[in-house]
């Protein structure tokens, strides 16, 4: 291929950036091929069944590890965006607004060429694991056989009616909309089901139930309901929109930084708020859902819970903590930026409540941090009088822990309500009384949340689990449910007296966007090693143990690093995917097409970005 | 101008505030006889929130893109994650050591069964005897001489009699370290503890059951049930691994040991036979 009267200079530029692509495509195939060395180990001797192979240099679990973590975090991705999308679908069809609409199309636009990657990782994963660890694949396969075949065929159904829902965007406008709405219903419904098989498998590794059924498809029914089942699906499809809305948040700002026109601007800045307004919004209930999780750990297996709490990974719970804790931060601090740049003129008069707000959300934080026991050496301990600290101690258990869990959600939602009010005035004849009646409820619902935290320390455990604990949470969720309908009410009829100016944030606005990104994705790696670990050295707890050389668990520090490397490589991945579908934008926005431009043979068509059947031409 | 002299002023003032708050946490940690490494992370979390505050109140910086958008980008994620990986690996690391030396103990004997465990086990003798043979030689060479000790008469007896005891006691042992490596703590209690409401108390089991009986609910739990236990008995509640995942030697420890409870003043659940 030539370029005519191309300037030498960019050719040469040309030819460096492609062959950097390739070398770096070249390193990428020779990491995927180090499994080979793997498979080689046993290609000189006879058949013979063996437990486990293994990879030279980075460690068969490493390996496995990292492209699990991919595919969960993908298959998070994939499996959140369609919630998402779907309900700005649903908004836009319902308000009329034209902007939700496309919002939802355009990240429909990223789930094709997200849906394809990860399956190729899915692929990837189950060759790795047929490879590395053949005894365990045996065993599950011998439980769960019916279940693949079920996956097999949601999966089917689930490709066919992504490619309807996004294909047929714009045919079904209009009178057919509802039909576009279904099938959209359709596509979470199926994606739900993709989720909850899987989640299936993984949660009867860790408590796992005796199999007494002899008939196939009983019996892997009896293995799905376990007891740990229903609480990881809950707290994972809360955790993928809460991932959806932080990753859509971050992939806003980047288009933000890199938009030429105001109009870009506005779209990008209003995209990246509805990113965080969801990814908050499904933040709040998820310490709920983890509770739920870990009251079942401990109901199916005190030594299971004992190990993640309070045992060798009771740190990691720390870590956790204060990932939690960045991000609700992160989350409240976007909310702050909003009123003081969006709204101008308005960040002074609530300078103060912010404060207060940052304020109760660190000491929140620092209560949350504290650990129960404390790890020490025997001296250190005997300084102290004791692995709980007599002064500190008392904020490392559960009933602390609990309450400032509430007040931060409480915070949050404040500040989300702060915001929707900011630049309006009530007009409402009853606003008064209605202020007054929710900063009433506000006051009872915090004194309570706290006195029922007070109560936890002086009534047995499992009181405190099932009735303090579940009150705190009534409250809080009672709040939020009156508190939304009546602002909602109030603003309806309220006089805007400072229009909201989209497309002013401030960059660090958006690296705010992108740390809530990375905060969802570190702790979602973080909790797969905590699920993971809480097995100790058995593939299937209790039942089929790990005799591999792998079968201890990592220490946190090294543990953190993959965790790192893992999110960066999910990073680069969604960067790719990103750019696949920005491709269609460009040829949609009339560039003219370029060197080397193919039509047909360049359209992505995979990304979902094919200009050329979005308007409906030539094809 | 007059912004950035008002955001230097918002650093310096935030950040001084900051830093005595720090210290303060440090020394007040360090008088409550808090470890170094809690001290550290109180100091952290005041920074922690020093920052927050500061960036509250910073001026808009400068958009960048492009090429340095994205440096910018990786430069932001490398600070967070040396953040990250450095605040995880400097805390109190737990020692995965401990977890591969239990992971040793329970695959011991499955271990000893095959070529390779056969083949490490004679190596390990071999060690031995030839630690043995060397420390021998040694005395032999310090004595100056070739003198064996006198064996008096009957001490074959008695020695075989202390092998024996020596022998059971172990067994003792071995078994209370299955009753650890199986978790059978999980859902029993003994030695007086408080009670768990999944599985009975088996302070007085020895008395109760024989070692054949005890053996046999091992194996199959379904062929005994506690009484006052009947929900957990009908949940299945106690697993039927055991017969798979232990060697009948692990199984004949765990039995011994367990007859060994024999405390009447603490009540535990009377057996009924159930098949």
């Amino acid at each position: 291929m030539t370029y005519h009267g191309e300037d030498p200079g960019r050719l040469a530029g040309a030819r460096r950036r492609q062959a950097s692509v390739i070398a770096g495509l070249l390193v990428f195939v020779a990491v995927w091929a180090l499994p080979v060395l793997g498979m080689a180990q046993d290609a000189g001797t006879a058949y013979q069944q063996v437990a486990y192979r293994d990879i030279p240099y980075i460690g068969s679990r490493n390996v496995i590890w990292i492209v699990a973590q991919l595919h969960l975090l993908l298959g998070g991705f994939v499996l959140g965006v369609p919630i998402f999308a779907w309900v700005c679908e649903i908004v836009g069809w319902k308000t009329g607004e034209q902007r939700y609409d496309t919002l939802a199309k355009e990240f429909t636009k990223l789930l094709t060429s997200a849906y394809a990657t990860t399956a190729i990782f899915g692929g990837i994963l189950l060759f790795l694991l047929i490879g590395l660890y053949p005894k365990l694949m045996a065993y599950l396969t011998d439980v769960f056989f019916p279940a693949f075949v079920i996956y097999g065929i949601l999966f089917l159904l689930e490709t066919a009616t992504l490619y309807i829902y996004w294909y047929g965007w714009d045919t079904m406008q209009g009178r057919l909309k509802g039909l576009h709405l279904l099938l959209g219903f359709l596509l979470n419904f199926f994606a739900f089901f993709i989720m909850v098989i899987p989640n299936a498998w993984a949660t009867f590794q860790a408590s796992p139930v005796v199999l007494s059924e002899v008939e196939p498809l009983a019996r892997a029914w009896e293995a799905t309901w376990n007891p740990t089942w229903w609480p990881i699906n809950v707290h994972r499809f809360i955790a993928n929109i809460v991932l959806g809305g932080f990753i859509c948040g971050a992939y806003a700002w980047i288009h933000y930084l890199t938009a030429k026109t105001r109009e870009e601007r506005e779209h990008y800045d209003w995209m990246g708020y509805v990113g965080n307004f969801i990814g908050v919004f499904g933040m709040l209930p998820l310490p709920f859902a983890g509770y739920w999780l870990m009251r079942e750990v401990y109901e199916y297996n005190q030594q299971m819970g004992i190990t993640l709490m309070g045992g060798f990974l009771a740190w990691l719970f720390i870590l956790q903590a204060v990932l939690i804790g960045v991000l609700f931060l992160g989350a409240n601090y976007y909310f702050w930026m909003g009123i003081t740049y969006r709204i101008p003129g308005v960040a002074q008069s609530y300078k103060k409540p912010i404060l207060a707000m940052l304020i109760v959300l660190m000491v929140c934080l620092g209560i949350w941090m504290t650990p129960h026991s404390l790890v020490a050496s025997l001296q250190e301990t005997k300084a102290m009088g004791g692995a709980h600290h007599p002064l500190l101690g008392v904020f490392g258990v559960m009933s602390a822990k609990m309450t400032v869990v509430n007040f931060m959600i409480l915070v949050t939602f404040m500040s989300f309500l702060m915001y929707w009010r900011a630049g309006k005035q009530e007009t409402a004849t009853w606003a008064k009384v209605a202020k007054a009646v929710m900063g009433g409820l506000l006051a009872v619902a915090s004194i309570t949340i706290i006195v029922l935290g007070v109560w936890g320390y002086f009534v047995p455990a499992l009181y405190r689990i099932n009735v303090l604990s579940v009150a705190q949470v009534l409250i809080v969720l009672f709040i939020l449910l009156t508190f939304t309908p009546l602002t909602a009410l109030l603003m309806k009829s309220a006089r805007t007296t400072t229009e909201m100016v989209w497309g002013q944030m401030p960059v660090r606005a958006g690296y705010t966007l992108v740390l809530n990104a990375i905060m969802v994705i570190l702790l979602m790696t973080l909790m797969g090693y905590a699920r993971s670990s809480s097995r100790v050295h058995w593939h299937v707890y209790g039942v089929l143990r790990d005799t591999s050389e792998y079968a201890y668990s990592p220490a946190l520090g090294f543990a953190t690093a993959l965790m790192s490397l893992n999110t960066f490589l999910f990073c680069l991945l969604l960067a790719f995917i990103f750019w696949v579908a920005s491709m269609g934008e460009k040829g949609k926005a009339g560039e003219p097409p370029g060197k080397g431009y193919l039509p047909g043979e360049a359209v992505p068509a995979m990304a979902g970005g094919s200009p050329l059947l979005e308007e409906g031409k030539k094809l | 101008m007059p912004q950035e002299q008002s955001f230097t002023r918002n650093v310096i003032k935030k950040g001084v505030v900051g830093l005595v708050l720090g210290v303060i946490f440090v020394v007040v940690a360090k008088a409550l006889a808090f470890p170094p490494v809690f001290q550290a992370m109180f100091f952290a979390y005041a920074m922690l929130g020093a920052a927050v505050f500061i960036l509250l109140d910073a001026p808009p910086l400068k958009p960048v893109t492009g090429g340095k958008a994205l440096i910018a980008l990786v430069v932001f994620y490398a600070v967070l994650s040396v953040v990250y990986v450095g605040g995880a690996s400097l805390w109190p690391q737990y020692d995965p050591e401990v977890e591969k030396g239990k992971i040793i103990k329970l695959l011991k004997a499955k271990r000893a069964k095959t070529e390779l465990g056969k083949t490490e086990e004679l190596l390990a003798r071999t060690q031995v005897l030839s630690e043995k043979a060397d420390a021998i030689m040694a005395r032999l060479r310090n004595v100056g001489g070739t003198a064996m000790a006198m064996v008096p008469a009957g001490a074959g007896e008695a020695n075989a009699t202390r092998r024996r005891l020596a022998a059971s006691g172990d067994l003792v042992a071995l078994g209370e370290e299955q009753w650890e490596l199986q978790e059978c703590y999980n859902c029993h209690t003994i030695f007086g503890k408080k009670s768990k409401k999944r599985g009975p108390k088996l302070d007085n089991i020895g008395n109760l059951m024989t070692a054949e009986q005890l053996r046999e609910k091992i194996v199959d739990p379904l062929s005994w049930m506690a009484e006052g236990f009947e929900k957990q008995f009908k949940k299945k509640k106690m697993p039927d691994k055991y017969r798979d995942l232990m060697e009948d030697s692990e199984i004949d420890a765990l039995v011994v040991f367990l007859t060994t409870l024999k405390n009447p003043a603490v009540e535990t659940p009377k057996p009924i036979k159930k098949k």
